[in-house]
């Protein structure tokens, strides 16, 4: 039992040659290409992430720019809204007020012309009025009454024309 | 029966004979089967390394790419950093060796190589010069032989803890060896060991003996999943402390 805790120089130099015989081949012949190829795909994964997260924070860049766009955007429309109520409201104000100006105005040259014809009207009873008078008076002199009498008789007309 | 003799003859190397001019070479059922184990690696990986087309083929070299992760990260890295980028191509080989070498006594007529004081010792070798490399290549000679000596050591101690440490790396190297060698041979010691106790049972009382067949049966199965179990975890043992010692040189503190 005591040749299980005996080396044997042989076989420990022929299990080193064989050893790094092994890890030298697989190097060339294994290993190299499993380790590159991995290598290969966890810097593809790595490069992809890297572009993923660039391409989130320029989506993210865009967004910021985009939102603030956006509230300039509703800003200018509120400013453009306000400025238009307002517009409108002058415009309303100036038409109210020239409007009631033309309404002032048809009313006065209503309220003219209408004294103009009445006037008018009161000329021509007067005329009217003169006249019968005079066919009065011509018919007065004509039957040889009094001058008191044909004076009580235009003075009845006149009253009874103001009375009318 | 003799427990000895026959112990002895399973577990002992067997020297073929096979002599080169006189020179009797090492040619021993151990170093056949290490032989055998390397060949099976290379042939099988070389096949396994090349570009597939079949789903069967990209699946074995995504486990062959999950075992190399596993070994970069999980012991390489962690222990050697960077540094140990170079290195990943042999403590690959390192661990399926040794995990083979541990399982080929599973095969009958083969037989546990690592269960040979000769074979765990050129192993630890290899790990040794692997360390003594490491130390030469990133601190050079004298930096190498600095490390040895703690950064704040008194100088009057300085020749008492230079000595020790040298001593310290090479004894930590030869328990790699010891290890190894004491896990693998105590495990078929215990598989023979239940084997023989049927048989000197037997010889004592025939009916003891038969008595004696299932029990020590159900024993060596459990023994045999747990020397399944110590298989893996020996070549990882001695993957991972190959790395924490080599890494300890690289970064000395």
């Amino acid at each position: 039992m005591e040749a299980l805790f005996k080396p044997d120089v042989g076989v420990t130099i022929l299990t080193i040659c064989n050893f790094l015989l092994l890890v030298y081949l697989l190097k060339k012949f294994a290993w190299k290409g499993i380790i590159g190829a991995l290598e290969k795909r966890e810097q593809q994964v790595a490069d992809d992430k890297k572009q993923a997260h660039e391409a989130r924070v320029s989506a993210e860049q865009l967004k910021a720019e985009l939102d603030e766009k956006l509230n300039r955007i509703a800003e200018e429309a509120a400013q453009k809204m306000a400025q238009a109520v307002k517009t409108g409201e002058t415009q309303r104000d100036q038409l109210l007020a020239q409007a009631k100006e033309q309404s002032a105005r048809l009313v006065e040259q209503a309220r003219l012309q209408i004294e103009a014809e009445k006037n008018q009207a009161l000329a021509e009873v007067r005329a009217e009025i003169v006249r019968t008078a005079m066919i009065a008076t011509e018919k007065m002199i004509a039957q040889n009454i009094s001058q008191n009498s044909a004076q009580a008789v235009v003075d009845r007309v006149l009253e009874e024309v103001k009375k009318k | 029966m003799d427990v000895t003799e026959t112990l002895a003859h399973h577990m002992l190397d067997h020297n073929w004979g096979i002599t080169l001019g006189g020179m009797s070479l090492p040619i021993t059922t151990h170093t056949v089967t290490l032989c055998a184990v390397s060949l099976v690696l290379l042939g099988f990986l070389a096949w396994a390394a090349r570009p597939h087309v079949s789903r069967g083929g990209r699946l074995l070299t995504t486990l062959l790419e999950e075992y190399v992760t596993f070994i970069r990260d999980g012991l390489v890295l962690p222990n050697m950093g960077e540094e140990g980028h170079g290195f990943l191509p042999y403590f690959c080989t390192l661990f399926l060796f040794i995990l083979f070498a541990n399982l080929a006594g599973m095969i009958p007529q083969m037989k546990t190589a690592t269960s040979n004081i000769s074979v765990t010792i050129a192993l630890a070798l290899c790990s040794g010069g692997l360390i003594l490399y490491s130390g030469l290549k990133f601190h050079g000679l004298w930096g190498f032989i600095k490390g040895f000596v703690p950064s704040g050591t008194p100088w009057w101690l300085v020749p008492l803890v230079f000595p020790l440490e040298v001593l310290s790396t090479i004894i930590k190297v030869s328990v790699l060896a010891i290890r190894l060698f004491a896990n693998m041979l105590s495990g078929h010691i215990a598989l023979l060991c239940l084997l023989f106790l049927i048989f000197i049972l037997g010889e004592t009382n025939f009916l003891a003996g038969v008595g004696a067949v299932i029990p020590a049966m159900a024993v060596e199965l459990f023994v045999t999943c747990l020397e399944l179990l110590v298989a893996v975890l020996q070549a990882y043992v001695f993957t991972l402390l190959t790395a924490i010692f080599a890494g300890a040189v690289i970064h000395t503190h």
